[in-house]
């Protein structure tokens, strides 16, 4: 099953369950002008379920993105995979919360989580908060979060080609996150 | 058309509240390689990035006239549109963006500001591939990411790539040779060398002779403490290779 929700067009699910080798891939995007709460939570109940679930935000006036996403790895031998990308500009708010739960029996679960963000002013704020509770053995687990800028080099070697500098920012804020857009079918244009 | 191209005069600029050009003075004339030598320190790269227009770096005061215009009174890209290309000592990386699609962006970026047509992706494709052979760079090279994962010799030879895509009409070559082998140097000098012509002109700013001996140049200059100390031919680079920095007085 492959699905991606676009906020403010979609309704996202809240509670999903996976059962035994099921495999869900899902994509969330949140378009610049859209505020919301989302809250998300995926059992999965099954050996061999797997999920893949990646989310991109865009805004960059007063808009307000919360995204909470809760998954509970239930039963041995599950996989989670989350990839969360925001870029916040103006006064927005961008928040993460997620949640990674392993559960006693959950043995040889394998879950990642990355959050990164790019702040496009200096008064928008992005919020990142990744945990993790194990109670099993024998998993592998990571999260990762990282937040930044637009880097100053990036920008002045493209300009100095010739790309004006709005172009420039442009291209940037598009690569940091196509990771998540192709994934939604928002391709990058390129000819080769 | 002058046929002076390039007129700085009495240049003072520096980063951070530090004073690093102290008064450089240079007149580059169309069809001129010049070579500005000099040793670590002496601002060689401070007087290349204020010719791009790096935001970093401040001029105090002096002049530089490019092609009749104010050169320091436009934004980077604009001297980019006016032909100015700085071969970067240290190439940028730019993740997630792939060479053709920056290419694509700084040649139609520049056709904008003239006010002429975006290129049809075959007349891209056809510019692309010449000047990338130019450089004996293989088909996958374009879509790399731009310098993302690029040894040393690939970063130059992108600089020269991007060189050759925007024929520049001044090139500004920092220490281009640096980290280089004998064999990339060489496809880096040959790209500058077949790029050369009556009309353009280039700056070769580097620590060593070696380049030099690749890329002739007509005029020689020592940089030395922030001014320009020695103005000469190539017996000045045999001075230099010979007795040191320290032999001439600044």
């Amino acid at each position: 099953m492959d699905s991606v929700y676009v906020i403010g067009r979609d309704a996202v699910p809240s509670l999903l369950r996976l059962g035994a080798g099921e495999a869900l891939r899902m994509t969330l995007v949140v378009p610049e002008g859209e505020s919301c709460k989302l809250s998300l939570e995926v059992d999965l109940d099954g050996p061999g379920a797997s999920l893949d679930l990646a989310g991109a935000s865009l805004s960059s006036g007063s808009e307000q993105v919360d995204i909470n996403v809760v998954v509970r790895h239930n039963v041995p031998g599950c996989r989670s995979e989350q990839l969360f990308k925001s870029v916040a500009g103006g006064s927005s708010r961008v928040a993460f919360d997620g949640l990674v739960y392993v559960a006693r029996d959950a043995v040889r679960t394998v879950a990642h989580q990355q959050n990164h963000s790019l702040l496009l002013s200096e008064s928008a704020v992005a919020e990142s908060r990744p945990q993790l509770e194990i109670y099993a053995d024998d998993v592998e687990c990571s999260h990762g979060a990282t937040t930044g800028y637009l880097n100053p080099e990036e920008l002045f070697y493209m300009r100095s080609r010739g790309i004006p500098e709005e172009v420039a920012r442009q291209m940037q804020i598009e690569a940091f996150l196509a990771p998540v857009m192709q994934r939604a079918g928002f391709e990058n244009q390129d000819t080769l | 058309m002058s046929d002076v191209l390039l007129e700085i005069k009495d240049l003072h600029a520096g980063i951070e509240g530090r004073e690093i050009l102290q008064g450089v003075d240079l007149c580059i004339r169309r069809g001129e390689v010049h070579a500005i030598m000099g040793p670590n320190g002496a601002g060689k790269s401070t007087l290349s990035a204020v010719l791009a227009g790096r935001p970093d770096y401040k001029v105090s005061s002096g002049t530089v006239v490019y092609d009749g215009r104010d050169l320091l009174a436009m934004a980077p890209e604009e001297r980019s549109w006016a032909g100015i290309f700085l071969s970067f000592q240290y190439p940028v990386e730019i993740p997630g963006v792939s060479i053709t699609n920056f290419m694509k962006a700084a040649l139609n970026a520049r056709r904008k500001a003239a006010g002429e047509p975006e290129l049809k992706p075959a007349e891209f494709l056809k510019l692309l591939k010449e000047k990338m052979a130019f450089v004996q760079m293989k088909g996958e090279f374009a879509k790399r990411e731009v310098n993302v994962g690029f040894s040393g010799g690939e970063k130059k030879r992108n600089e020269i790539f991007q060189m050759a895509m925007l024929e520049p009409v001044l090139s500004i070559l920092d220490e281009t040779d640096s980290g280089l082998d004998v064999d990339a140097l060489r496809i880096v000098a040959d790209g500058v060398n077949r790029l050369r012509s009556p009309q353009t002109s280039a700056i070769v700013i580097t620590h060593y002779q070696r380049l030099l001996e690749y890329i002739v140049p007509d005029v020689v200059h020592v940089l030395k403490n922030g001014r320009i100390v020695a103005t000469g031919g190539a017996e000045l680079v045999q001075q230099i290779e010979t007795e040191g920095y320290d032999s001439i007085s600044g």
